[in-house]
């Protein structure tokens, strides 16, 4: 994968997600309508391929207003990446080397990879989710479960207690996949499958689509570095 | 300025340590008052999650999903104002339930708008125990009943 394609497919990517998020903030009040319907132009202009470097500098000066409108992330993790994908690909439009526009693509590659070990790194460490007590807990009290439903799941232990432990080991082998095309590929696929089943069980539906947007930057960086 | 590149840096470099442990985990509830100075006592909890979601709304909320996602951002303005109280965060959860208000019934003379944070936790011997972090004072309610 040609470095021009990957960030095309990231382009493409995030701003569906970006009109996804924006029409949602359109529903809302006025103070975010003034943030978010430049934002939905401007996310439009994206994937239409118009003004890319112009438009993705209007999309990170207009991020920067909505950290600022809700006093940081409005959506937690999502927006992190969300302005993560952003400023990687803004970079990478706008330096004027080569390995300069690579090296900010591959930082969001690196970002991608840390993610899942990171995530998987702190749930290993602590006892509770070792046990299955904390994904328990997730069903039985968090804010997360999306139907009242879904609780009687904190009933099941022993499905939890695998759940848990597919989920940590998933998150800590990650890096390993980078070693084969195959691998990497087939990563991606329970990755997202992974975030599917967040956003079904847990309404992180804007994670979801954001997070695949990161997925191409991996895909070259591999092909880049290791194929 | 310098608070914009502190609000940023967490997501260039993010710290990525989702779920690292099961916290307490908050509700907003909110009540009506006649005036100022009466005590709450119906508490409601706002946007209180659906019995049952059908796998077609789960579909249909992959793609537009907003009361869910302000309801995730109210929790983080709930953690935020039990763990360094401001003014935006208390707005924040005050301008969203009222603008959910129901249409107050004919003759209802209730004026003022309070709300309450509940973090519910789970004991050692797996009983789930609530505890209110935050009462907010009584709030007029700046719209007027419906006609």
């Amino acid at each position: 994968m040609s470095l021009e394609l990957a960030l095309r497919a990231t382009e493409i990517l995030m701003g569906f997600a970006f009109v996804l998020q924006s029409l949602e903030h359109l529903a809302s009040f006025q103070n975010e309508q003034i943030i978010h319907g430049p934002r939905l132009v401007l996310s439009g202009l994206l994937l239409a391929g118009i003004a890319t470097p112009w438009v993705l500098l209007g999309l990170l000066a207009l991020g920067l207003l909505h950290l600022q409108r809700f006093q940081g992330p409005y959506n937690g993790g999502s927006d992190k990446m969300s302005l993560l994908i952003l400023c990687c690909l803004t970079a990478a439009r706008w330096l004027p080397s080569e390995h300069w526009r690579e090296y900010a693509f591959a930082y969001l590659a690196g970002q991608l990879v840390i993610c899942y070990f990171i995530s998987g790194q702190v749930k290993i460490v602590n006892p509770e989710w070792r046990s299955g007590r904390a994904l328990q807990d997730v069903f039985r009290f968090s804010t997360y479960p999306v139907s009242e439903s879904l609780r009687a799941y904190a009933d099941r232990p022993r499905l939890l207690w695998m759940m848990g432990w597919a989920v940590m080991l998933f998150e800590l082998v990650f890096p390993l996949a980078l070693f084969s095309r195959e691998t990497l590929i087939l990563a991606l696929l329970t990755a997202a499958l992974f975030h599917l089943a967040n956003a079904c069980l847990f309404g992180l539906n804007r994670f979801f689509w954001i997070w695949l947007a990161a997925y191409p930057s991996l895909l070259w960086l591999q092909e880049r570095l290791i194929l | 300025m310098l608070s914009l590149i502190n609000l940023l840096l967490p997501a260039l470099m993010p710290s990525w340590r989702f779920f690292k442990a099961v916290d307490p985990s908050p509700r907003v509830e909110w009540a009506l008052l006649a005036d100022a100075h009466s005590t709450a006592s119906d508490w409601q909890e706002f946007r209180p999650r659906p019995q049952h979601l059908s796998l077609l709304q789960m579909a249909r909320r992959m793609l537009w999903n907003p009361r869910w996602n302000e309801a995730l951002f109210l929790v983080s303005c709930a953690e935020r104002l039990t763990l360094a109280p401001s003014e935006h965060s208390r707005q924040e959860i005050l301008h969203r339930i009222e603008a959910a208000l129901p249409s107050p019934a004919a003759g209802e003379q209730k004026r003022y708008l309070q709300f309450r944070l509940v973090f519910i936790d789970r004991e050692e011997d797996g009983s789930l125990v609530k505890a209110v972090t935050y009462q907010s004072d009584p709030h007029p309610i700046s719209r007027g009943p419906a006609a």
